[in-house]
């Protein structure tokens, strides 16, 4: 008797994406009819059911492994084709999509890498992938008008105090334990990624226009964006700067600031 | 469906990331693009923004691999929203998808599997389609995929089931030449008794792509060009089906623009060569989706 729907998808689905292969995920099929896979799938002397089963596993892996290489790159120079062969392919055993996007079959691979053997060689992978993952994820983010010079010129100085401003809504800043922000510079420069200084770091990762860019964030400016992140007036964010700056040079330093948020497109107005 | 409700739009291209630059920068002559819809059911950033560009200057349409139409899961209603909103805001000539499962029980495999031929399989699909036209609120199309395995289940051919699947469900039929050549070869059928099998006013779309030999079976690679068995089989199909928009796909080792935009155009020289417009009232000029 031929299996429903249900069970003949759910059956391929698991011999699909069975870890070692499809002949061996058939060695855990107890309920499969007559015992073998010759009764549902229709094989030749070309190709038999198992192989024919085997050019999706096939496809479905390597789809995978080849749009996850392309968003992470760094995480790749620096472990390996080898090594990132073999993360992936323990990666989608244990989180295998679920979304219909294929940008979204990696949003948990920073949380498998920290548990993962390849921590105790790259103690810093876990950082850098989830530096390379929020790269993904803000060239996607959504998108809102930024916060122009030319808007905020004619406003008189007195205002300037009460003007509501907030972080983009698709940047993101990522507490590291590691200085990602050299590795990601050295790749942009076409060098090799050297091992990461180990320093609790605020890494910025933003878009503006069409390019995403990370940078190290100093202390006063973490304490800036976190205000920013919900929206605050501009008086707040100095008040945050000033709380790690004191008030020497604290006008100049957040002009400078001020000036290249609104250059790198990192405000919106509220 | 009517297939007089879908305009002809002459002779396309994907468009494919690599392209975006090109394309905006300097508008080639091709006459359309079609883009993978799960690519620009995003938040935001350039995606958006380059779809935005291109739909000013050319009809588009949205055609999608992850509705999974026939899986046993229910439909992905979300999914289906930010579809819907994407047309809403993109205005398509048409949404397309593959006549096909992609996962099952919340996971999805990425890639297009086929369905055992029965007539109960006709029967859950097509209520899912219509399902799904009136979310999105128009006829879509269907698109025959590339196959490597078949069901002991099966009790009709796939092009029985790609037309009762149609019929059943009121959609139009997206033929992909390149798919049926493949199928035919990994399967052992007639790949033109497939094209006459299929029922002309239901075909509102071709594909065109190129694919590998692995030698005991043909794989769907996108990452060729058109061979001539393929060209052959379009001409076959031009006969048959008459002013039909075709579209070359390129997703793989994806060459300079003006390699797809010269395939576009052989396209377009072999349906003029083969389309016989004395025998039909349709015109051969693409017409413009313009925006309203």
């Amino acid at each position: 008797m031929q299996p429903r729907l249900r069970e003949l998808q759910a059956l391929l689905a698991r011999l699909i994406t069975a870890r070692d292969g499809v002949e061996q995920g058939l060695a855990f099929e107890q309920d499969l009819p007559d015992g073998s896979l010759d009764t549902l799938i229709i094989g030749d002397q070309q190709l038999s059911a198992v192989d024919r089963v085997g050019i999706y596993a096939n496809a479905y892996f390597y789809r995978l492994l080849d749009a996850i290489k392309e968003d992470f790159p760094v995480t790749l120079a620096t472990i390996g084709d080898a090594e990132f062969h073999n993360l992936i392919t323990a990666y989608l055993v244990e989180y295998p999509p679920h979304r219909p996007s294929i940008n979204d079959a990696s949003q948990n691979l920073a949380a498998f890498v920290r548990g993962s053997e390849l921590a105790a060689r790259w103690p810093f992978l876990h950082d850098l992938v989830r530096v390379e993952r929020a790269i993904v994820e803000v060239f996607l983010g959504a998108d809102a008008k930024p916060l122009g010079f030319e808007e905020l010129r004619p406003i008189a100085p007195d205002q300037w105090p009460l003007i509501r401003m907030r972080s983009h809504p698709s940047l993101q800043v990522l507490e590291c334990e590691w200085r990602i922000d050299t590795m990601m510079r050295a790749f942009q420069t076409g060098d090799t990624p050297a091992r990461p200084s180990h320093e609790r770091t605020s890494i910025l990762v933003w878009r503006n226009n069409c390019d995403v860019d990370c940078r190290a964030l100093d202390e006063a400016e973490r304490a800036a964006f976190t205000v920013l992140r919900e929206g605050a007036e501009f008086a707040t964010v100095c008040a945050a700067i000033t709380a790690h700056t004191g008030d020497v040079g604290t006008p100049a330093m957040i002009n400078q600031m001020l000036s290249r948020w609104l250059s790198d497109a990192l405000l919106v107005r509220v | 469906m009517n297939r007089a409700d879908f305009p002809f739009l002459g002779f396309g291209v994907g468009l494919r990331r690599p392209h975006y630059s090109h394309v905006i920068e300097t508008r080639p002559a091709v006459d359309w693009f079609e883009v993978v819809s799960e690519n620009f059911m995003v938040d935001g950033g350039r995606p958006l923004q380059v779809l935005e560009a291109v739909r000013e200057r050319y009809p588009i349409v949205l055609h999608g691999v992850s509705m999974s139409l026939g899986s046993a899961d229910p439909l992905d209603r979300d999914y289906l929203s930010r579809l819907r909103d994407l047309a809403r805001r993109f205005e398509p000539a048409w949404i397309s998808d593959h006549l096909c499962w992609t996962g099952v029980g919340g996971r999805n495999l990425h890639d297009l599997l086929p369905l055992p031929y029965t007539e109960e399989t006709v029967d859950w699909v097509a209520s899912r389609i219509r399902q799904v036209q009136e979310i999105l609120e128009r006829p879509i199309l269907i698109e025959n995929v590339s196959s490597y395995m078949a069901f002991a289940a099966s009790t009709m051919t796939e092009w029985d089931f790609l037309s009762a699947v149609a019929s059943e469900s009121d959609c139009g039929i997206l033929l992909d030449i390149n798919n049926i050549f493949v199928s035919s070869f990994n399967h052992h059928f007639d790949p033109q008794r497939y094209i006459e099998a299929i029922p002309v006013q239901r075909v509102v779309q071709y594909h065109l792509a190129g694919h590998s030999d692995h030698g005991a079976y043909l794989l769907d690679t996108h990452d060729h060009p058109v061979p001539p068995a393929v060209w052959s089989l379009y001409e076959q199909a031009v006969r048959r089906f008459g002013r039909v928009s075709a579209l070359v796909e390129w997703d793989d080792n994806i060459p300079d623009f003006p390699v797809l935009e010269a395939a576009a155009g052989q396209a377009r020289a072999s349906y003029e060569a083969n389309y016989d417009s004395s025998a039909r009232n349709d015109s051969a000029e693409p017409v413009t989706c313009s925006r309203v």
